[in-house]
């Protein structure tokens, strides 16, 4: 299928100017809608960090250098997977106007939304580094190491689809499903390092950097653009076998499942 | 000549499960993992294959629930058949009110969204956007949700993209039921104008008249089978004879 989707392409051009044009449009009616429009994209992790701040940095005392940076980072990544995720339970739902009519295939329109949140998250890491670089006191700055940030956000970028695209084929049949998601995407931000000190984290929760996705994501980020370091290689190539075998799964789901979305939902 | 077989169906069929229980949620599926359902299945398709060929205009006629709007799903790929096989050569378009549209966006960007998924580039959309609106009569609505739009601006819409867009199989289901006068008449002036010439159309409709004049083949159906499919007036002559 995947060929075929591929092949599909290259005949046919103007499959990448739809993702693009229909990317714009989920972009348009998420953030222009309100008045502070993309904004919103930004007050949203800035709202997180100050509540954790206060709580583990001023109340809990944890001691982590640059704080703000530290989770800066972690919670953007976190918060798109989850708007990736969480968000698209019902997309064969909400875009059925999509393909109810026409042939279209429904990769395109999980493309398009994860493109969509691109530009939301794109914005959110351009002000990470204008924070980073000139305005968190004491950092060592930006390295070439932080050009490595770009496999690992696509690594991110696969699991977003991936899981994507397996919860809302499961919601055809399932419907469930958005609340268990909800739940486990509960449970997984507190089974992270997004607060906790990786020392910590690891001693206290041994092997949870591999079994959550996310996890390694996020300690691969920071080494890079933290750091300075190189990834933990051995993480970052699990992650991308993990993320691979996700999609693989997700693309069998969608040819089982996602083919009944018209009649079902 | 088999290259000229724009959609190829052999042994398709279809059937719908119809159960009195919603299981949709995952409580309910544990709860009845013991307790069967009370399933009703209904054939809506049995076992049917026929072969449509390029710029070719047939039509398909029988009593309502006979199967007519499933088979079309079916052909336009939008259900997926339960056996056989099916070959489509080129986009789809299933048009009964209208194309789907997205009551949050405007005039202008759902013609944007429709004509891309029918396979028009931006630019191609640029150059019959302006024919797509005069022919809706909606100037003064461009950039207007069309969640404001009366019904009947809708469906002048919805149809305008259809005849202006296009696809390269086109499948009308009931177009000359729907909208007043003045807007089935515009329905039968695009049958006799030149957009027709061409395109590979699968026609569903009511009125005899309509099918005589466009179609060169025509399939009768009955409880979901494919009884006859060919000249049609035998067509016409077997629906007559079933509905005495």
């Amino acid at each position: 299928m995947t060929l075929r989707v591929v092949k599909d392409w290259i005949r046919q051009s103007n499959k990448l100017e739809r993702i693009w044009l229909l990317a714009k449009i989920e972009f348009k009616l998420r953030y222009y809608e309100n008045k502070l429009g993309l904004l919103w994209a930004l007050i949203k992790p800035i709202s997180d960090m100050f509540i954790f701040y206060i709580a583990f940095e001023l109340i809990l005392k944890q001691g982590i250098p640059n704080f703000v940076s530290f989770l800066f980072i972690a919670l953007i990544q976190w918060n798109f997977f989850v708007e990736s995720t969480a968000g698209t339970v019902q997309i064969l739902q909400s875009k059925k106007y999509l393909y109810e009519y026409t042939n279209m295939n429904k990769i395109e329109i999980y493309l398009s939304t994860i493109l969509a949140n691109c530009i939301g998250f794109f914005f959110n890491l351009l002000f990470f580094l204008i924070f980073y670089q000139f305005i968190d006191k004491d950092t060592p700055g930006l390295t070439w190491n932080a050009l490595l940030f770009i496999p690992i956000f696509l690594n991110l970028l696969v699991f977003a689809l991936g899981f994507s695209i397996i919860l809302s084929s499961v919601y055809i049949v399932a419907k469930d499903i958005a609340q268990i998601w909800t739940v486990v995407i509960g449970v997984g931000f507190w089974i992270s390092p997004i607060l906790f000190k990786l020392e910590t984290f690891r001693e206290t929760l041994p092997g949870v950097d591999y079994i959550n996705p996310i996890s390694g994501i996020i300690i691969n980020a920071r080494n890079v653009l933290l750091y300075q370091k190189l990834p933990e290689w051995d993480l970052f190539l699990f992650d991308w076998i993990y993320a691979a075998f996700v999609l693989l799964t997700a693309i069998i789901l969608l040819n089982r499942l996602g083919r009944k979305a018209a009649e079902k939902l | 000549m088999e290259s000229n077989i724009v959609l190829k169906a052999k042994n398709i069929s279809k059937t719908f499960t119809v159960s009195e229980d919603s299981h949709n949620t995952v409580k309910h599926r544990l709860f009845s993992l013991f307790n069967p359902l009370r399933k009703k299945r209904v054939e809506a398709l049995k076992m049917l294959s026929l072969d449509i060929e390029k710029g070719e205009c047939v039509g398909f006629i029988g009593r309502n629930g006979c199967g007519k709007s499933t088979l079309v799903k079916v052909l336009a790929g939008v259900y997926p058949s339960d056996s056989g096989y099916l070959k489509i050569d080129g986009s789809t378009m299933l048009m009964n009110l209208g194309v789907g549209m997205n009551y949050e966006l405007t005039a202008r960007e759902n013609i944007y969204v429709s004509g891309s998924i029918l396979g028009l580039k931006i630019k191609e959309i640029d150059r019959i956007f302006e024919k797509i609106i005069a022919f809706a009569e909606i100037e003064n609505f461009v950039d207007t949700k069309i969640k404001f739009f009366s019904s009947g601006m809708m469906a002048r819409l919805s149809f305008s993209i259809a005849v202006n867009a296009g696809a390269d199989i086109m499948f009308l289901d009931e177009i000359f039921a729907v909208g007043d006068m003045k807007f089935q008449e515009k329905a039968v002036k695009v049958f006799e104008g030149s957009w027709i010439e061409g395109k590979t159309v699968v026609l569903i409709s009511h009125s005899m008249e309509v099918i005589q004049k466009y179609c060169k083949r025509v399939g009768f159906m009955k409880n979901g089978e494919l009884v006859y499919f060919g000249d049609p007036d035998k067509a016409i002559e077997m629906y007559l004879a079933d509905n005495q």
